[in-house]
Protein backbone atom coordinates (compact mmCIF):
# COMPACT_ATOMS: atom_id res chain seq x y z
CA UNK A 1 0.00 0.00 0.00
CA UNK A 2 1.30 3.40 -0.58
CA UNK A 3 1.62 6.17 1.26
CA UNK A 4 -0.48 8.26 -0.24
CA UNK A 5 -2.87 5.53 0.01
CA UNK A 6 -2.89 4.78 3.88
CA UNK A 7 -2.83 8.70 4.07
CA UNK A 8 -6.51 8.73 2.69
CA UNK A 9 -7.17 5.56 4.35
CA UNK A 10 -6.95 7.85 7.97
CA UNK A 11 -8.61 10.77 6.89
CA UNK A 12 -11.17 8.28 5.82
CA UNK A 13 -11.07 6.48 9.21
CA UNK A 14 -11.04 10.11 11.11
CA UNK A 15 -14.35 11.03 8.80
CA UNK A 16 -15.89 7.92 9.98
CA UNK A 17 -15.84 8.31 13.62
CA UNK A 18 -16.70 11.58 13.27
CA UNK A 19 -19.88 10.71 11.44
CA UNK A 20 -20.22 7.82 13.67
CA UNK A 21 -19.63 9.95 16.70
CA UNK A 22 -23.12 12.21 15.76
CA UNK A 23 -25.01 9.24 14.99
CA UNK A 24 -24.27 7.21 17.72
CA UNK A 25 -24.12 10.39 20.22
CA UNK A 26 -26.32 12.73 18.70
CA UNK A 27 -26.83 16.14 19.58
CA UNK A 28 -27.34 16.62 23.74
CA UNK A 29 -28.60 19.64 25.25
CA UNK A 30 -26.75 23.16 25.63
CA UNK A 31 -24.84 22.79 29.16
CA UNK A 32 -24.94 25.41 31.87
CA UNK A 33 -23.99 23.91 34.22
CA UNK A 34 -19.86 23.26 33.55
CA UNK A 35 -18.48 26.56 34.18
CA UNK A 36 -14.86 26.24 32.44
CA UNK A 37 -13.70 29.52 34.42
CA UNK A 38 -13.55 27.27 37.51
CA UNK A 39 -10.59 25.13 36.38
CA UNK A 40 -8.63 28.49 37.46
CA UNK A 41 -10.42 29.23 41.03
CA UNK A 42 -8.21 28.83 44.07
CA UNK A 43 -10.11 27.24 46.76
CA UNK A 44 -8.20 26.79 50.17
CA UNK A 45 -7.08 23.26 50.75
CA UNK A 46 -5.44 23.50 54.35
CA UNK A 47 -4.34 26.30 56.32
CA UNK A 48 -1.19 26.38 58.69
CA UNK A 49 -1.70 29.07 61.70
CA UNK A 50 -3.64 31.62 59.80
CA UNK A 51 -2.29 31.16 56.48
CA UNK A 52 -4.70 29.91 53.60
CA UNK A 53 -2.87 27.65 51.02
CA UNK A 54 -4.56 27.18 47.87
CA UNK A 55 -2.90 25.44 45.12
CA UNK A 56 -1.13 28.14 43.32
CA UNK A 57 1.09 28.57 46.99
CA UNK A 58 2.28 24.88 46.06
CA UNK A 59 3.13 25.43 42.65
CA UNK A 60 5.42 28.25 43.16
CA UNK A 61 6.60 25.88 45.93
CA UNK A 62 7.24 23.08 43.57
CA UNK A 63 8.67 25.34 40.74
CA UNK A 64 11.33 26.81 43.51
CA UNK A 65 12.11 23.85 45.19
CA UNK A 66 12.53 21.55 41.88
CA UNK A 67 14.41 24.22 40.30
CA UNK A 68 16.85 24.29 42.86
CA UNK A 69 17.16 20.70 43.85
CA UNK A 70 17.81 19.97 39.99
CA UNK A 71 20.46 22.58 39.23
CA UNK A 72 22.03 21.41 42.40
CA UNK A 73 22.04 17.43 41.24
CA UNK A 74 23.43 18.32 37.88
CA UNK A 75 26.24 20.96 39.59
CA UNK A 76 27.71 18.44 41.97
CA UNK A 77 27.66 15.95 39.27
CA UNK A 78 29.38 17.28 36.64
CA UNK A 79 31.95 15.14 34.27
CA UNK A 80 34.29 15.44 31.80
CA UNK A 81 32.00 13.64 29.52
CA UNK A 82 28.55 14.93 29.53
CA UNK A 83 25.55 12.88 29.45
CA UNK A 84 22.17 13.78 27.58
CA UNK A 85 20.89 15.87 30.91
CA UNK A 86 24.54 17.57 31.47
CA UNK A 87 24.94 19.05 27.99
CA UNK A 88 21.34 20.25 28.28
CA UNK A 89 22.24 22.23 31.41
CA UNK A 90 25.09 23.73 30.21
CA UNK A 91 23.75 24.66 27.07
CA UNK A 92 21.15 26.63 29.04
CA UNK A 93 23.99 28.14 31.03
CA UNK A 94 25.55 29.76 27.47
CA UNK A 95 22.19 31.35 26.47
CA UNK A 96 21.72 32.66 29.95
CA UNK A 97 25.14 33.85 30.12
CA UNK A 98 26.26 34.27 26.65
CA UNK A 99 23.00 35.41 24.72
CA UNK A 100 20.54 36.95 27.53
CA UNK A 101 23.21 38.34 30.03
CA UNK A 102 26.35 39.44 27.87
CA UNK A 103 24.40 40.80 24.79
CA UNK A 104 22.63 43.38 27.21
CA UNK A 105 25.09 44.94 29.39
CA UNK A 106 28.79 45.34 30.04
CA UNK A 107 31.12 42.67 30.96
CA UNK A 108 31.17 43.84 34.92
CA UNK A 109 27.88 44.23 35.25
CA UNK A 110 27.26 41.00 33.37
CA UNK A 111 29.24 39.06 36.04
CA UNK A 112 27.16 40.80 38.83
CA UNK A 113 24.08 40.29 37.41
CA UNK A 114 23.76 36.62 35.71
CA UNK A 115 22.43 35.00 38.86
CA UNK A 116 19.72 37.01 39.20
CA UNK A 117 18.82 36.96 35.65
CA UNK A 118 19.23 32.76 35.23
CA UNK A 119 17.42 32.75 38.54
CA UNK A 120 14.50 34.52 36.95
CA UNK A 121 14.60 32.26 33.59
CA UNK A 122 14.87 29.52 35.41
CA UNK A 123 12.08 29.90 38.12
CA UNK A 124 9.72 30.67 35.02
CA UNK A 125 10.47 28.22 32.84
CA UNK A 126 10.27 25.24 35.75
CA UNK A 127 6.36 26.85 36.89
CA UNK A 128 5.98 27.11 32.85
CA UNK A 129 6.56 23.40 32.24
CA UNK A 130 5.26 22.23 35.86
CA UNK A 131 1.99 23.56 34.41
CA UNK A 132 2.29 21.05 31.27
CA UNK A 133 2.41 17.97 33.98
CA UNK A 134 -1.24 16.60 34.94
CA UNK A 135 -1.43 16.71 38.70
CA UNK A 136 -4.37 15.78 40.96
CA UNK A 137 -5.38 19.31 42.08
CA UNK A 138 -9.10 19.53 40.93
CA UNK A 139 -10.80 19.32 44.75
CA UNK A 140 -13.83 20.23 43.27
CA UNK A 141 -14.36 16.77 41.11
CA UNK A 142 -12.96 13.45 42.77
CA UNK A 143 -12.39 10.35 41.69
CA UNK A 144 -12.11 6.88 43.12
CA UNK A 145 -8.84 4.77 42.82
CA UNK A 146 -8.89 1.60 44.72
CA UNK A 147 -11.75 3.40 47.53
CA UNK A 148 -9.29 6.24 47.90
CA UNK A 149 -10.83 9.81 47.38
CA UNK A 150 -8.03 11.21 44.98
CA UNK A 151 -8.70 14.67 43.45
CA UNK A 152 -9.02 14.57 39.13
CA UNK A 153 -6.11 15.52 37.35
CA UNK A 154 -5.65 18.97 36.03
CA UNK A 155 -3.40 21.73 34.36
CA UNK A 156 -2.60 24.52 36.42
CA UNK A 157 0.85 27.45 36.67
CA UNK A 158 1.24 29.15 39.38
CA UNK A 159 2.11 32.18 36.15
CA UNK A 160 -1.06 31.28 34.82
CA UNK A 161 -2.26 33.40 37.89
CA UNK A 162 -1.56 37.31 37.67
CA UNK A 163 -0.42 38.08 41.47
CA UNK A 164 3.17 35.82 40.70
CA UNK A 165 3.79 37.34 36.75
CA UNK A 166 3.19 40.64 38.48
CA UNK A 167 5.74 40.13 41.73
CA UNK A 168 8.37 39.06 39.21
CA UNK A 169 7.77 42.22 37.33
CA UNK A 170 7.92 44.21 41.06
CA UNK A 171 11.17 43.09 41.92
CA UNK A 172 12.70 43.99 38.11
CA UNK A 173 11.23 47.12 38.47
CA UNK A 174 12.70 47.54 41.61
CA UNK A 175 16.07 46.12 40.72
CA UNK A 176 16.64 48.43 37.40
CA UNK A 177 15.52 51.43 39.10
CA UNK A 178 18.01 50.84 41.95
CA UNK A 179 20.72 50.17 39.55
CA UNK A 180 20.07 53.44 37.49
CA UNK A 181 19.88 55.57 40.76
CA UNK A 182 23.19 53.89 42.15
CA UNK A 183 24.54 54.47 39.08
CA UNK A 184 23.66 58.01 38.38
CA UNK A 185 22.23 59.85 41.29
CA UNK A 186 18.68 60.32 41.62
CA UNK A 187 18.89 63.43 39.26
CA UNK A 188 20.86 62.45 36.52
CA UNK A 189 18.55 59.04 36.52
CA UNK A 190 15.45 61.30 35.51
CA UNK A 191 17.60 63.28 33.66
CA UNK A 192 18.36 59.77 31.52
CA UNK A 193 15.01 59.59 30.83
CA UNK A 194 15.09 62.18 27.96
CA UNK A 195 16.78 60.85 24.75
CA UNK A 196 19.85 62.76 23.81
CA UNK A 197 18.80 65.22 20.26
CA UNK A 198 15.63 66.09 21.86
CA UNK A 199 15.18 70.09 21.07
CA UNK A 200 14.23 72.44 24.14
CA UNK A 201 10.77 72.63 24.18
CA UNK A 202 9.50 69.17 23.76
CA UNK A 203 11.85 68.05 26.79
CA UNK A 204 9.13 68.28 29.52
CA UNK A 205 6.39 66.28 27.05
CA UNK A 206 9.09 63.45 26.36
CA UNK A 207 10.05 63.43 29.96
CA UNK A 208 6.41 62.57 31.20
CA UNK A 209 5.74 60.10 28.25
CA UNK A 210 9.09 58.39 29.09
CA UNK A 211 8.44 58.52 32.70
CA UNK A 212 4.76 56.81 32.20
CA UNK A 213 6.25 54.14 30.11
CA UNK A 214 8.74 53.34 32.63
CA UNK A 215 5.27 52.10 34.58
CA UNK A 216 3.92 50.51 31.41
CA UNK A 217 6.88 48.14 31.51
CA UNK A 218 5.21 46.68 35.00
CA UNK A 219 2.34 46.46 33.37
CA UNK A 220 3.30 44.54 29.81
CA UNK A 221 6.36 42.53 31.82
CA UNK A 222 3.59 40.71 33.51
CA UNK A 223 0.61 40.79 31.50
CA UNK A 224 2.67 39.11 28.55
CA UNK A 225 3.59 36.22 30.99
CA UNK A 226 0.25 36.08 32.57
CA UNK A 227 -2.15 36.28 29.47
CA UNK A 228 0.32 33.76 27.27
CA UNK A 229 0.18 30.92 29.86
CA UNK A 230 -3.31 31.68 30.94
CA UNK A 231 -4.47 31.94 26.67
CA UNK A 232 -2.20 28.58 26.31
CA UNK A 233 -4.18 26.53 29.36
CA UNK A 234 -7.61 28.08 28.34
CA UNK A 235 -7.10 26.36 24.61
CA UNK A 236 -5.92 23.37 25.61
CA UNK A 237 -8.60 23.25 28.16
CA UNK A 238 -11.57 24.23 25.13
CA UNK A 239 -9.93 22.10 22.92
CA UNK A 240 -9.14 18.97 25.25
CA UNK A 241 -13.23 18.22 25.41
CA UNK A 242 -14.47 21.43 27.62
CA UNK A 243 -15.98 22.92 23.96
CA UNK A 244 -17.80 19.53 23.37
CA UNK A 245 -19.29 19.59 27.08
CA UNK A 246 -20.77 23.35 26.67
CA UNK A 247 -22.60 22.42 23.60
CA UNK A 248 -23.60 19.04 24.22
CA UNK A 249 -22.19 17.71 21.10
CA UNK A 250 -20.06 14.73 21.24
CA UNK A 251 -18.67 14.70 17.55
CA UNK A 252 -17.19 18.37 18.71
CA UNK A 253 -15.01 16.73 20.74
CA UNK A 254 -13.76 14.17 17.63
CA UNK A 255 -12.69 17.19 15.73
CA UNK A 256 -11.31 19.46 18.57
CA UNK A 257 -8.83 16.66 20.23
CA UNK A 258 -5.81 16.16 17.73
CA UNK A 259 -5.99 20.53 17.35
CA UNK A 260 -5.72 19.78 21.46
CA UNK A 261 -2.62 17.29 20.81
CA UNK A 262 -0.96 19.44 18.69
CA UNK A 263 -1.53 23.01 20.97
CA UNK A 264 -0.59 21.10 23.77
CA UNK A 265 3.07 20.36 22.04
CA UNK A 266 3.17 23.70 20.59
CA UNK A 267 2.68 24.97 23.91
CA UNK A 268 5.30 22.58 25.31
CA UNK A 269 7.39 22.84 23.03
CA UNK A 270 7.75 26.87 21.94
CA UNK A 271 5.67 29.17 24.33
CA UNK A 272 7.09 27.61 27.58
CA UNK A 273 10.35 28.39 26.86
CA UNK A 274 10.35 31.21 24.39
CA UNK A 275 8.48 33.32 27.27
CA UNK A 276 10.82 32.30 30.49
CA UNK A 277 13.39 33.90 27.63
CA UNK A 278 11.37 36.69 26.87
CA UNK A 279 11.05 37.76 30.64
CA UNK A 280 14.76 37.44 31.19
CA UNK A 281 15.76 38.83 28.18
CA UNK A 282 13.80 41.74 28.68
CA UNK A 283 15.37 42.01 32.67
CA UNK A 284 18.78 42.53 31.20
CA UNK A 285 17.63 44.80 28.55
CA UNK A 286 16.31 47.52 31.66
CA UNK A 287 19.19 46.69 33.90
CA UNK A 288 21.34 47.22 30.86
CA UNK A 289 19.75 50.46 29.58
CA UNK A 290 19.28 51.92 33.28
CA UNK A 291 23.37 51.76 33.62
CA UNK A 292 24.24 53.19 30.70
CA UNK A 293 24.85 56.55 29.46
CA UNK A 294 22.29 56.88 26.58
CA UNK A 295 18.55 55.64 27.63
CA UNK B 1 -41.31 46.74 7.27
CA UNK B 2 -43.72 47.77 9.47
CA UNK B 3 -42.49 49.40 12.55
CA UNK B 4 -44.90 47.63 14.87
CA UNK B 5 -42.28 44.60 14.05
CA UNK B 6 -39.31 46.61 16.44
CA UNK B 7 -41.78 47.20 19.05
CA UNK B 8 -42.40 43.11 18.81
CA UNK B 9 -39.05 41.90 18.80
CA UNK B 10 -37.91 45.03 21.77
CA UNK B 11 -40.52 42.90 24.21
CA UNK B 12 -39.75 39.00 22.52
CA UNK B 13 -36.59 39.82 24.02
CA UNK B 14 -35.73 38.93 27.35
CA UNK B 15 -33.82 40.80 30.46
CA UNK B 16 -30.44 39.99 30.31
CA UNK B 17 -30.29 39.12 26.51
CA UNK B 18 -28.49 42.41 25.30
CA UNK B 19 -25.62 41.85 27.80
CA UNK B 20 -24.71 38.37 26.47
CA UNK B 21 -24.70 39.65 23.30
CA UNK B 22 -22.36 42.55 24.65
CA UNK B 23 -20.36 39.99 26.30
CA UNK B 24 -20.06 37.41 23.07
CA UNK B 25 -19.21 40.93 21.17
CA UNK B 26 -16.34 42.04 23.53
CA UNK B 27 -15.20 38.00 23.02
CA UNK B 28 -15.14 37.93 19.17
CA UNK B 29 -13.26 41.44 18.69
CA UNK B 30 -11.15 40.95 21.68
CA UNK B 31 -10.05 37.16 20.34
CA UNK B 32 -10.75 37.95 16.58
CA UNK B 33 -9.31 41.62 16.08
CA UNK B 34 -6.43 41.16 17.87
CA UNK B 35 -5.38 38.34 16.26
CA UNK B 36 -5.22 39.88 12.74
CA UNK B 37 -3.30 42.50 14.16
CA UNK B 38 -0.98 39.66 15.48
CA UNK B 39 -1.10 38.04 12.70
CA UNK B 40 -0.24 40.56 10.12
CA UNK B 41 3.41 41.39 12.75
CA UNK B 42 4.29 37.90 12.96
CA UNK B 43 4.78 37.50 9.53
CA UNK B 44 5.93 40.53 9.05
CA UNK B 45 8.62 39.04 11.49
CA UNK B 46 9.35 36.09 9.90
CA UNK B 47 9.30 37.94 6.29
CA UNK B 48 11.93 40.35 7.47
CA UNK B 49 14.28 37.06 9.08
CA UNK B 50 14.02 35.09 5.74
CA UNK B 51 15.02 38.44 3.66
CA UNK B 52 18.23 38.90 6.27
CA UNK B 53 18.67 35.15 6.54
CA UNK B 54 18.99 34.85 2.66
CA UNK B 55 20.84 38.19 2.12
CA UNK B 56 23.69 37.46 5.21
CA UNK B 57 23.77 33.58 6.07
CA UNK B 58 27.00 34.35 8.57
CA UNK B 59 24.15 36.29 10.78
CA UNK B 60 21.97 34.12 11.43
CA UNK B 61 22.35 33.08 14.77
CA UNK B 62 22.34 36.69 15.70
CA UNK B 63 19.44 36.92 13.85
CA UNK B 64 17.50 33.98 15.33
CA UNK B 65 17.40 35.51 19.16
CA UNK B 66 16.31 38.77 18.24
CA UNK B 67 13.14 36.46 15.62
CA UNK B 68 11.94 35.07 18.94
CA UNK B 69 11.85 38.52 20.88
CA UNK B 70 10.06 39.90 18.22
CA UNK B 71 7.91 37.13 17.83
CA UNK B 72 7.36 36.83 21.42
CA UNK B 73 6.50 40.92 21.82
CA UNK B 74 4.58 41.02 18.84
CA UNK B 75 2.51 37.47 19.99
CA UNK B 76 1.58 39.01 23.51
CA UNK B 77 -0.26 41.53 22.17
CA UNK B 78 -2.83 38.87 20.79
CA UNK B 79 -3.49 37.90 24.47
CA UNK B 80 -3.80 41.44 25.40
CA UNK B 81 -6.98 41.22 23.57
CA UNK B 82 -8.09 37.70 23.85
CA UNK B 83 -7.70 38.74 28.11
CA UNK B 84 -9.73 41.45 27.85
CA UNK B 85 -12.22 39.61 26.18
CA UNK B 86 -12.12 36.74 28.61
CA UNK B 87 -12.44 39.14 31.56
CA UNK B 88 -15.64 40.19 29.61
CA UNK B 89 -16.88 37.52 28.54
CA UNK B 90 -16.56 35.21 31.82
CA UNK B 91 -16.42 38.02 34.37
Amino acid sequence: MTTKKKALLGVGLYFALIVGFVIVFGTGAKNDTFQPQNEFKLETLFSIGGLDVNKAHLYILAAGILMVVTMLFVARRMQQRPNKVQTLVESAFTLMRDNITRGNMDDQMAARWFPFVASMFLFIWFSNMLGYIPLPTNVEHKIDIFGVQVPSFALYAATANLSVPLVLAFVVFAAYNTVGVVKKGPIGYLKSFIPAGVPGPMKPFIFVLEFMSNFMRLLSLSIRLFANILAGHLIILFMGGALAVLLGVAAVGAVTFPLAVALFMFEVGLVATLQAFIFATLTAIYLGGAASEAH
Amino acid sequence: MDLAVINVLAQAASEGVGADAGKAIALGVGGGLGAVGAGIGIGQIFAAVIEATTRQPEMRDEITSIQWLGFALTEACFFYGLVAGLIAFFL
